[in-house]
């Protein structure tokens, strides 16, 4: 194996476990694998489960990888990625059950804060939250000098906040509630400047107290059950507090819950409901939440609806697709397209749904086009089973305007 | 256990350790170490299987963090044995965890191994010269998506504006929908208020 390795085809070493033998060849097999994914941006969903899964391969394997990892993350140009590289490997170590929590602890610099490195350890290797370890971070972060912001930024953590505020019916003691939401409105608001030479570290927290505020509302209308239309009187409150990331993520959590319920869309009488509605809000206010919403709207889009008639299933998934619509005219162009283009190719999705995306589109958009869009965009335009009932007998159609300009403006297509 | 011997030492390391393929340790062994047991560990560690030292320094991170103070020096002797050891994986392991009795940290400036550090150096110069290229931030840590501007910004900075794919002609349908529940949503708060 090392003598495969050593004369470079380290894309022959298929078996993982046979690389991770060696450290020299484990070494020059990861390199590939974080040079794929730092060179393929457009692919870095599937070159961060392929990396990930070869670094999770062993205990060893795992630390010498964000050992690594760690250090490329300290780059100012570049190393945010790194550090969501690591992220991901640490979430699929613990998919797979392994506890990596005292690992990422050694890392991050809680050691220096032993209180709130305790606290924080307990919670992320249980996967739950407590009261006490609450309590403790509580009054570690509202006193004069607290630990590192970082730690309350830990993704799994901020997680488990998120859900134990927005997952409905899920009951807080009342008396702890407030650590809860203080906790999350910290770790999303509060700026952190590091210590500088001869000058301690100091934070700007001139917006805690209304990420407080925004939290603390939207939880008391999330956690009673209302139904859409008793949520319309509460309508103007929730669009103003979305405005608030830490709120958005909160409030698609719950959503995601209310309508993934089996149940939920044969109650709905209106076209769209409210929960549906709050999300192209979201979408239209956070761009870092597009892959997130998207992701749900998937799975809503491809749901068994059995229990609903053909006719209302196909209406309860056109309505999906206006907010996959939404979506893409609010820029998350390409992934959207993507997606409805698999669908269409696949051949398993009716052809009239693919037929209303490609209409609700032509109409919201014009020129000029990138060339990406139209190369993605043109072979469902153009495919005659999807617009041949769409096209006129001139040229004055959306779908024959569409190809037309592009035919005379872009060579690629 | 105290009492035990090199060879039982081992025996004992191997059958608990030794009996699968898979790295990952949940830190089972850490119920019966003591200074007693560490200090035989350390005499016997040189004839271990290498599966079993690895494993072995990777159950350290399950110790709760009273016990490695307690247990520190004879901690830090084991690490100083396997950083020698003839396995480029166990030194590279040990030559991670040597500040972590101590200090509860990793070493990521691993430096002072002849034979493993130009692995880690060449890996880490290699893939540095790449990370520097990244133009622009595809991916951002996920903690972001939870922050405000201003403290996104103070993370990773303006983010570049996204690529322009067409012009917006007519808003879609979700516009209207917007204003419509507003509407309602007015006329439910006067409803509201009458009664």
């Amino acid at each position: 194996i090392k003598l495969i390795s050593d004369a470079g085809f380290q894309g022959e070493i298929t078996s993982i476990s046979t690389a991770a033998q060696q450290l020299e060849v484990f070494s020059r097999v990861l390199k590939t694998s974080i040079s794929s994914f730092l060179t393929n941006p457009e692919d870095w969903q599937k070159t961060t489960k392929e990396c990930a899964k070869m670094v999770c391969h062993g205990q060893h394997t795992y630390v010498y990888a964000q050992v690594i990892i760690h250090v490329l993350a300290r780059e100012n140009k570049g190393g945010s990625s790194m550090k969501r590289l690591s992220q991901e490997i640490t979430k699929c170590a613990q998919k797979n059950r392994n506890d990596v929590t005292p690992i990422t602890m050694a890392l991050n610099g809680a050691a220096a804060y032993p209180q709130a490195c305790q606290a924080l350890t307990a919670m992320l290797s249980k996967n739950t939250l407590n009261p006490a370890d609450i309590s403790v971070l509580f009054r570690n972060y509202s006193g004069n000098d607290p630990p590192p912001i970082d730690l309350v930024r830990t993704p799994q953590f901020l997680e488990l906040l998120v859900d134990s505020l927005f997952k409905p019916a899920v009951k807080l003691n009342p008396d702890h509630k407030p650590k809860y939401i203080y906790l999350l409105a910290y770790a999303a608001s509060v700026c952190e400047v590091p210590a500088k030479k001869g000058q301690k570290r100091t934070w700007n927290k001139d917006e805690l107290k209304s990420t407080i505020q925004a939290i603390e509302t939207v939880h008391n209308i999330c956690n009673i059950n209302k139904g859409s239309s008793e949520l319309i009187a509460d309508l103007k409150t929730l669009y103003q507090s979305l405005r608030f990331s830490v709120v958005a993520v909160g409030v698609v959590r719950w959503v995601e819950y209310t309508v993934t319920d089996s149940s939920y869309f044969k109650l709905q009488t209106e076209h769209c409901p409210v929960h549906l509605a709050l999300l192209d809000e979201v979408v239209s206010c956070h761009t870092l939440l597009h892959t997130q919403v998207l992701d749900l709207l998937i799975r809503l889009f491809e749901s068994k609806q059995d229990e609903l008639e053909i006719l209302v299933q196909l209406e309860m998934r056109k309505m999906v697709l206006d907010r996959m619509v939404n979506l893409l005219c609010s820029g998350c162009v390409v992934p959207v397209v993507k997606y409805i283009k698999t669908c269409w190719q696949k051949g398993d999705t009716d052809i009239s749904l693919i037929r209303y995306f490609v209409t609700e589109v032509l109409e919201a958009i014009g020129p000029p086009y990138s060339p990406e869009f139209v190369n993605l965009f043109m072979p469902m335009v153009e495919n005659d089973e999807i617009t041949g009932t769409m096209r006129g007998d001139g040229e004055n159609d959306p779908v024959s305007e569409f190809i037309v300009y592009c035919k005379a403006n872009y060579t690629t297509v | 256990m105290a009492n035990m011997r090199d060879s039982d030492t081992s025996l004992w390391l191997h059958n608990k350790l030794g009996t699968s393929n898979d790295s990952w340790t949940g830190g089972s062994i850490c119920s019966q170490l003591n200074a007693e047991v560490l200090r035989n560990i350390k005499d016997c560690f040189p004839d271990l299987q290498t599966q079993v030292k690895l494993k072995l320094l990777l159950s350290f991170f399950h110790i709760p963090r009273r016990n490695i103070d307690e247990w520190r020096c004879e901690l830090e002797q084991i690490v100083d044995v396997a950083v020698s050891d003839s396995d480029l994986w166990v030194s590279m392991l040990a030559e991670a965890l040597k500040t972590f009795p101590a200090t509860g940290s990793l070493n990521t400036e691993i430096a002072d191994l002849d034979e493993v550090r130009p692995i880690f150096t060449n890996l880490v110069n290699d893939l540095r010269h790449l990370v520097k290229k990244q133009s622009e931030q595809v991916m951002l840590p996920m903690e972001c998506h939870y922050l405000n501007k201003a403290a996104l910004v103070s993370v990773v900075g303006q983010q570049p504006s996204s690529t322009k794919h067409f012009t917006l002609k007519k808003s879609p349908k979700s516009a209207i929908l917007r204003s419509d529940l507003l509407q309602k949503a007015s006329d439910a708060a006067s409803n509201l208020k009458k009664s």
